[in-house]
């Protein structure tokens, strides 16, 4: 009886959880660990631009941007070739880190007040944050998701999402042209003030 | 091992993983879903009128770069960081009756207590609203703003279809209608429903001018490295709209 009962816990305890039940806090604290390393980053950088540089695998092991990617195009990444998807999540990339390593001036530290992390869906958790940056607050909630850990999969800025702003865009592009239309759209923004 | 033992042992797993996902918050994906997570909305807004939109748009993007953008770069040059951040939180505080009203009709009335608490420290002890005295007090630093589009959405009345204004830009039939009663509402505005002497158009003027930097950085943002800058900035009012709604 004892030996069966071992065997059942022991059974019990290899099961693969699902990912909503890991702790949210294990969520955040990835976050709070993520975002200290990229404002290290910013102190040691003299511009943005050395700062983009810098920062660009940190941030590759952090976010998540072969999902951003896929989901920024919607139901047309199903029609991507394996080298289609690979070109469109580096050029993403690219345009991602660029508008958002433009925001920071290195040197300015923002203040960011961590709230209650909730878990909306299972192996998804939203950290909402305070950020207090050269003067303005802004309310910025990261969609954290357990992707082989917890990486980002979005930011929500003042309630306008990242992801969903460029699928209101790459949508139609895709509808119109295709994946080929979708990844020369890249290529132009990436282009465009490089 | 007995066999029943051993099939109890080999359901296990699946048992456990039944009743782990009957536990788990529920994905919440969208039918042109790319994967199990992913719940974002191909559609945000009908836009039935998007070329005259598109035309208004370029048109404003004009306006903004050849007349605004002017407008509001010699507003900063010439006036004190400090200066402008009094002249904010003066307008702002100074449209207490938008929040209070909308706080109101939404039924919002321990949000419209604080609205009012916030507004008496603002004016009493931050000289008529120019300190924000209100930030040192936790629980009135970070009160959301109603007005009156969020009322309508609260009320149930949906966006309507997508229009950009011109000079005003982007909003829909629901959020213009919003703007009107905010325009209503706001003290500033006051003065020309009384009289047709041209003083009174100078609050308002002053309002324009401060809130233009702030308006024009929102703007920035949303149209710099677009794909599509019309929909980018479409995207953009919409999302925050509906999350404004929402808090």
């Amino acid at each position: 009886m004892t030996s069966r009962f071992f065997l059942l816990i022991t059974a019990a305890a290899l099961l693969p959880l699902p990912p909503a039940f890991a702790n949210p806090a294990e969520a955040q604290q990835r976050l709070r660990s993520a975002v200290g390393e990229v404002l290290a980053i910013a102190d040691g950088s003299s511009s943005s631009a050395a700062f983009a540089s810098k920062v660009r695998p940190t941030l590759e092991r952090h976010i998540s941007f072969d999902t951003m990617t896929s989901r920024a195009v919607g139901v047309g990444w199903r029609q991507f070739t394996q080298e289609q998807r690979k070109r469109a999540v580096q050029l993403f990339t690219s345009v991602i880190i660029r508008t958002y390593t433009e925001k920071f001036t290195p040197g300015e530290h923002p203040q960011i007040t961590y709230q209650n992390a909730v878990s909306p869906a299972a192996g998804r958790v939203d950290v909402p944050t305070r950020m207090v940056y050269r003067g303005s607050k802004y309310n910025v909630t990261y969609r954290m998701e357990n992707i082989g850990g917890w990486r980002i999969a979005d930011v929500v800025i003042e309630g306008v999402s990242l992801v969903a702003n460029y699928r209101a865009q790459l949508g139609p592009t895709f509808s119109k042209g295709g994946a080929a239309a979708v990844i020369s759209s890249l290529e132009q923004s990436v282009s465009r003030r490089s | 091992m007995k066999p029943a033992a051993f099939l109890r042992l080999c359901l296990l797993p699946a048992a456990g993983m039944f009743f782990c996902q009957c536990a788990a918050p529920k994905s919440v994906a969208t039918a042109g879903a790319v994967d199990e997570l992913d719940d974002y909305a191909d559609t945000e807004v009908a836009d039935p009128l998007e070329p005259l939109n598109r035309a208004t748009f370029k048109l404003n993007d004009g306006l903004y770069t050849a007349v605004l953008r002017p407008i509001s770069k010699g507003y900063e040059t010439v006036t004190p960081k400090l200066v402008r951040t009094g002249l904010d939180n003066f307008f702002e505080n100074a449209k207490y009756p938008v929040r209070l009203v909308n706080s109101g009709l939404q039924g919002k009335f321990r949000r419209a207590g604080h609205e009012t608490e916030k507004f008496a420290v603002n004016t009493i002890t931050g000289f008529g609203g120019i300190i924000k005295q209100s930030d040192r007090l936790p629980h009135l630093a970070n009160i959301p703003a109603e007005d009156t589009g969020q009322t309508f959405a609260k009320w149930g009345i949906g966006h309507g279809p997508y229009l950009v204004l011109p000079v005003l830009g982007p909003s829909s039939l629901r959020e213009a209608a919003g703007y009107a009663g905010d325009y209503v509402l706001n003290p500033v505005n006051w003065g020309v429903f009384q009289s047709k002497d041209a003083l009174q158009y100078i609050p308002q003027g002053v309002n324009t001018i401060r809130s233009l930097p702030a308006q024009l950085e929102i703007y920035d943002q949303a149209r710099k490295d677009a794909i599509d800058p019309y929909i980018s900035v479409r995207s953009t009012f919409i999302q925050n709209r509906d999350a404004a709604a929402k808090e």
